[in-house]
């Protein structure tokens, strides 16, 4: 095997352990704040809220790294990428994400993951150095996955011109160059990831500048919600779009189906979402009535358009892959339309709550968690463990529906939508999100919060099984020689 | 119950979904390896994108003018109360509020009135979310430092009203909540 290959698995292979590592605490953490509000459990508030900020900025951290593991690891098909940015944005984001959990444990530090301006300035209970150690940590992994993510987009323009690489010349017919799908939708996301990147390094500075400053300098809190709901929202986003980088990739091989070219539709496509999904995040300030009037209803407006190309292009190819022909399924295209269905119908909700005059009574309600847990945990996450799968068994074993797969896939079904309902449901009851515990009033609260928490174990059952099956052949991988 | 009607008209697309997507799989199963699939695949696109933009376009259509923003924007206000915020306390009063010695005092607002809230904070955001006497959130608006955010409603029941914060703001975040009586 060639040492490049193989050094490009290991460090996947590592990659992959360390997040479904941090997956399963973070789902821990989970359960346990479904559990306190189910008053199953008696945590203090503080504890309730270091779990919280623990929970959403690791689960953000570790799927956009296992995008961009993925990724990387499919673009060496097209370019030569580089192992030094691989290895170096591992180790900061290793670094990072320790500095970040003793932010959290020992510094009781717990604004949440949105870390909203001046709350942690005015965080009470915590450490006065755990303000300082959380933003060098964003620094840390900031920096880390800048510099990945221009890494890769400098190889890509090695290779592919600008237009190329945007897939603009198949705006003509019969363009003399084609550009893989993959190229294209990985050069739209890390355009995104970039862009989001820049504005965290904007608040991390903005908020290094007024600690520094004893008082001279004071930030504006509505420029600091949108510079930070920028950075979070089109993160969260561009790492789903990651994930359908690597379906578009891999699904017509793992189901014997002819491989997707690209076509003017797909070009059109993309390049539009890349656009939409830069706007879309004015969504989060609707209930911030000083916000101009105008970005308010590109909001809604870019929220609607975002998801015609995905349903149009992406949706829609995925369906004719599948529909009516042979396919070879196997745990790994499996989970990849999984994926789709739990992506698709978390966007029915979010378009739901994207509509400013339902957003007025769903708005931080638990429909919110409801909707992006549905694309996260029912599709985002069965991206990556698609891709898991299919890293970790291309040279172990075959790829084969055992009844124990079978039987996984039904736990995470179940566990998946019963916990997502709790959500849904409580949602629509008016339950406040980010409660430590609900209020005598609310009383359906703490009893759709322990559904959610056993649904939510079933869920972690699975998780546990897939953990296991994969983490053994990423050891087997790990340590693997050369000769 | 405009949060049910939500719900039940989500609950009807999971469904439409839920049958589309096993539907599509089950074909799949059934197919064998002479089948071809989805056939004229760029014309059944086309159509499919259009009616998507339709739906979309009059939903925004049917939605955008209902957006707080513009209810109750050409009315003038029969009662002003102004609402002040901070870790972790409401103020409501019909005069201005002091941010060094903020205070407040019981408020009763006349029903089928439009009522202008004036929310502010003096420390970091919080949520201003009111609920009616069946604990339905029914209206809401930010509280942000430095900013006022002016809130309009029109209350046709009487009956006591809870206010919660639905903007996180450490750790007594779900202990802030006021109470108000609409007469």
């Amino acid at each position: 095997m060639n040492i490049d290959s193989l050094k490009l698995k290991k460090i996947s292979a590592l990659w992959i352990i360390v997040i479904l590592v941090l997956f399963i605490a973070s789902i821990v953490l989970g359960i346990l704040m479904r559990l306190n509000q189910g008053k199953v459990i008696e945590q203090s508030p503080l504890t309730f809220y270091t779990n919280m900020t623990t929970h959403g900025l690791t689960m953000i951290g570790i799927w956009f790294a296992a995008g961009m593991v993925a990724v990387n690891y499919l673009l060496q098909r097209y370019v030569k990428t580089s192992y030094g940015v691989n290895l170096f944005a591992f180790i900061l984001t290793v670094i990072g994400v320790v500095m970040l959990w003793v932010t959290t444990y020992a510094g009781k530090f717990s604004t949440g993951w949105t870390f909203l301006y001046p709350l942690p300035f005015r965080d009470l209970g915590s450490e006065s150095w755990s303000t300082p150690l959380f933003l060098i940590s964003l620094t840390i992994l900031g920096v880390g996955w800048l510099v990945w993510s221009v890494s890769l987009m400098a190889q890509i323009f090695k290779k592919y011109t600008l237009a190329q690489a945007f897939a603009w010349q198949h705006f003509k017919s019969n363009p003399t160059v084609e550009t893989p799908p993959f190229i294209l939708i990985t050069t739209v996301t890390l355009v995104g990831v970039i862009a989001s990147l820049i504005a965290a390094v904007i608040v991390i500075v903005l908020y290094f500048a007024e600690y520094f400053s004893h008082g001279d300098f004071v930030n504006d809190a509505l420029l600091m919600k949108n510079l930070i709901y920028f950075f979070g929202h089109t993160i969260a986003n561009e790492m789903l779009y990651l994930g359908l980088a690597v379906i578009y990739e891999i699904f017509g091989e793992v189901s014997d189906r002819p491989k997707w070219k690209m076509t003017w539709y797909i070009s059109l496509a993309w390049n539009c979402a890349m656009v939409f999904i830069l706007t879309a995040f004015f969504h989060h300030l609707y209930m911030d009535f000083v916000q101009p009037q105008a970005l308010q209803i590109v909001g809604q407006l870019a929220s609607y358009l975002a998801s015609i190309p995905s349903a149009a292009v992406t949706v829609f190819s995925i369906v004719a892959a599948v529909y009516g022909v042979k396919v070879r399924w196997s745990i790994v295209n499996l989970l990849f339309f999984l994926g789709v269905a739990g992506w698709v119908i978390g966007g029915l909700g979010a378009v739901i709550d994207a509509t400013i005059s339902n957003n007025i009574m769903l708005h931080n309600t638990l429909w919110v968690p409801a909707h992006f847990h549905t694309y996260n945990a029912m599709g985002n996450v069965l991206f990556s463990i698609g891709f898991f799968y299919w890293f970790s068994t291309q040279y172990v074993d075959k790829l084969v529906l055992s009844k124990l797969t079978k039987y996984t896939l039904t736990l995470l079904i179940v566990g998946g939508i019963g916990f997502l309902m709790a959500f849904y449901v409580a949602g629509a009851n008016s339950i406040p999100r980010r409660y430590s515990t609900y209020p005598v009033e609310l009383t359906s609260g703490p009893y759709l919060a322990k559904v959610g928490a056993l649904f939510a174990t079933i869920y972690l059952i699975a998780i546990l099984i897939f953990f296991y099956n994969i983490a053994k052949r990423c050891f087997v991988i790990l340590s693997a020689s050369s000769r | 119950m405009q949060q049910h009607s939500i719900m039940l008209f989500f609950m009807l697309l999971v469904g439409i979904g839920t049958i589309f997507f096993v539907s599509i799989f089950m074909s799949s199963l059934k197919a064998d390896n002479d089948s071809t699939g989805v056939k004229n695949l760029l014309k059944k696109r086309f159509w499919f994108t259009l009616i998507l933009i339709v739906v979309l376009g009059i939903f925004a259509a049917a939605t955008l003018p209902k957006s707080p923003y513009f209810t109750y924007a050409n009315e003038t206000p029969s009662t002003v109360i102004h609402v002040g915020t901070m870790q972790f306390s409401f103020f409501l009063s019909t005069k201005p509020i002091d941010p060094k010695s903020p205070s407040g005092e019981t408020i009763e607002i006349p029903h089928d009135q439009l009522v202008e809230f004036r929310v502010t904070s003096f420390d970091v955001n919080h949520g201003f979310a009111v609920y009616d006497p069946s604990m339905r959130l029914i209206t809401q608006v930010q509280a942000m430092p430095g900013y006022v955010n002016n809130l309009r409603y029109k209350f046709t029941e009487p009956g006591e009203y809870h206010i919660f914060c639905l903007e996180f703001c450490g750790t007594g975040h779900p202990v802030m909540q006021t109470t108000f009586k609409v007469i």
